[in-house]
């Protein structure tokens, strides 16, 4: 409703009706921010006991790493984040496990390569250009690139590119364990098992949610700026690892 | 060109929305990054909003801890300082547990340099169960602004402790006391050794002890 009011041309600026959705993107921003600084897991590593497990463990430990990836997804809000706006206006089952697999395909991938290759890259880094997947994914979901640039690059191509670089983020934390290379496959596959594992329970509840929320009328209305809390998350990412890695020596 | 296989925004939002909405989340992460998280996580705040919001008090260095375990018995313990001398009585007051302004509860410590060392005895005569005092023995670096190294020594209830500490590294090197029981107690501290008293409101003496300096 508010979104045609642009369209016929009523409104300038930002329309009257727009002012709950920016409010309600608001208060989503500050519940998140609350429960981003409420989590210890702030940078979103392995900490911990766990750290310590994986550095104390020689040969082929299946199961703990099994674990380990799953948790490392489910708690990991900047992966979720990515696949939230992913599948925000799938429609079809086919097509969130076309996405989902053409992200876990990259992903895996570059956790694989990343970690039997030692790429040695910046986590940091790596995660803030993690952060600028979920802006990219927000901004494609307002159709933002046929608005700005009329042409939107394939969807399918950029999630399985993200999937790619989201793959090294893993590949980046699990360095800097210091991984033993006894049974090293071993534990990577199932690190890797697991990821995706932790990927099914997430996406499950996000597209129930999701799916519940577009059968209500509040959807349509609520998208943009649902989206642009997505962005802003993004944005806060960027920020947070950015300011990390120049400024770590503070710690 | 539009996938078919995705939902849409109907009607789609117009290029002034799409613009308004991204320069609307880079101003809202702008003031989330200036106001919260830079001040908190990494003590830098350009803007003043940490310090306005008081989010900046949240930032502490980070902490490293240090094993603390005495050395192999037997080995050559000899050592002479150049801080001289000194033997001090504490009288340390708190209130019963429950106090709503946690008087029940605060933390003695003394300097020492890297190797300095104190005897100590303190006791709290009023208590009558252990259980209900409990004490963590502990040592840090208080320089502000540096990541602190942390010791700890030991964690304990109990109504009294003895012994002699070696300092594993220059800083404050004390006590954190807490009354668990229902009546108001005096915790008796004795030391002598080779530090150095901290002045009232300074790490280590935040609650202004005063110690009574012990004749020879």
């Amino acid at each position: 409703m508010t979104l045609s009011a642009i369209k016929t041309g009523k409104l300038h600026l930002i329309p009257a009706r727009a002012i709950p959705n920016l409010v309600r993107a608001l208060e989503l921003g500050a519940v998140l921010l609350l429960f981003l600084l409420g989590s210890e897991a702030l940078a979103h590593g392995i900490e911990g006991r766990d750290a310590a497990f994986v550095a104390a463990t020689r040969g082929p430990a299946p199961g703990p790493f099994l674990y380990l990836g799953a948790k490392h997804m489910v708690t990991g809000y900047d992966h979720l984040l990515f696949l939230l706006g992913v599948i925000f206006f799938l429609r079809r089952f086919r097509d969130v496990v076309l996405y989902v697999s053409l992200f876990s395909l990259g992903h895996s991938i570059t956790l694989l390569c990343g970690v039997l290759g030692k790429s040695g890259l910046d986590s940091r880094l790596v995660d803030a250009v993690i952060g600028l997947s979920v802006v990219y994914k927000a901004f494609d979901n307002i159709g933002g690139f046929e608005r700005t640039l009329r042409w939107r690059p394939d969807p399918r191509a950029t999630v399985l590119g993200f999937g790619l670089i989201h793959g090294l983020g893993l590949a980046t934390k699990l360095e800097q364990l210091g991984l033993h290379r006894e049974g090293l496959l071993a534990n990577l596959v199932s690190f890797n098992v697991g990821v995706e594992l932790g990927q099914v329970a997430a996406l499950s509840v996000l597209l129930t949610l999701i799916l519940l929320w577009r059968r209500t009328r509040l959807f349509s209305s609520a998208a943009v700026a649902a989206n642009m809390t997505i962005m802003t998350s993004g944005f806060v990412l960027i920020g947070y690892q950015l300011a990390g890695f120049f400024w770590r020596a503070t710690g | 060109m539009t996938h078919s296989t995705e939902a849409e925004i109907t009607p789609p939002p117009s290029r002034r929305i799409v613009l308004l909405v991204t320069l609307g989340a880079v101003v809202a992460a702008l003031v989330i990054l200036f106001a919260g998280i830079l001040p908190a996580e990494y003590n830098r705040d350009p803007t003043g909003l940490g310090r306005l919001t008081g989010i900046a008090k949240l930032w502490a260095p980070g902490q490293q801890v240090v094993a603390a375990n005495a050395g192999a018995a037997g080995a050559p313990v000899s050592r002479s300082y150049p801080t001289p001398y000194r033997s001090d009585v504490i009288e340390i007051p708190l209130k019963p547990d429950e106090d709503p302004e946690r008087g029940n509860e605060l933390e003695y410590k003394v300097h020492l340099e890297k190797g300095g060392s104190y005897v100590y005895s303190w006791e709290v005569a009023e208590i009558t169960n252990p259980e209900e005092f409990y004490t963590e023995f502990h040592g840090h670096t208080a320089e502000a602004g540096k990541t602190m190294t942390v010791a700890e020594y030991r964690k304990a209830t109990g109504s009294s402790d003895n012994g002699i500490l070696t300092a594993p590294f220059a800083g404050v090197h004390g006590w954190y006391f807490q009354n668990q029981s229902l009546k108001p107690v005096i915790v008796r501290l004795k030391l002598s050794g080779f530090y150095t008293l901290i002045p009232d409101g300074q790490p280590g003496n935040e609650t202004g002890l005063h110690a009574k300096a012990v004749a020879f």
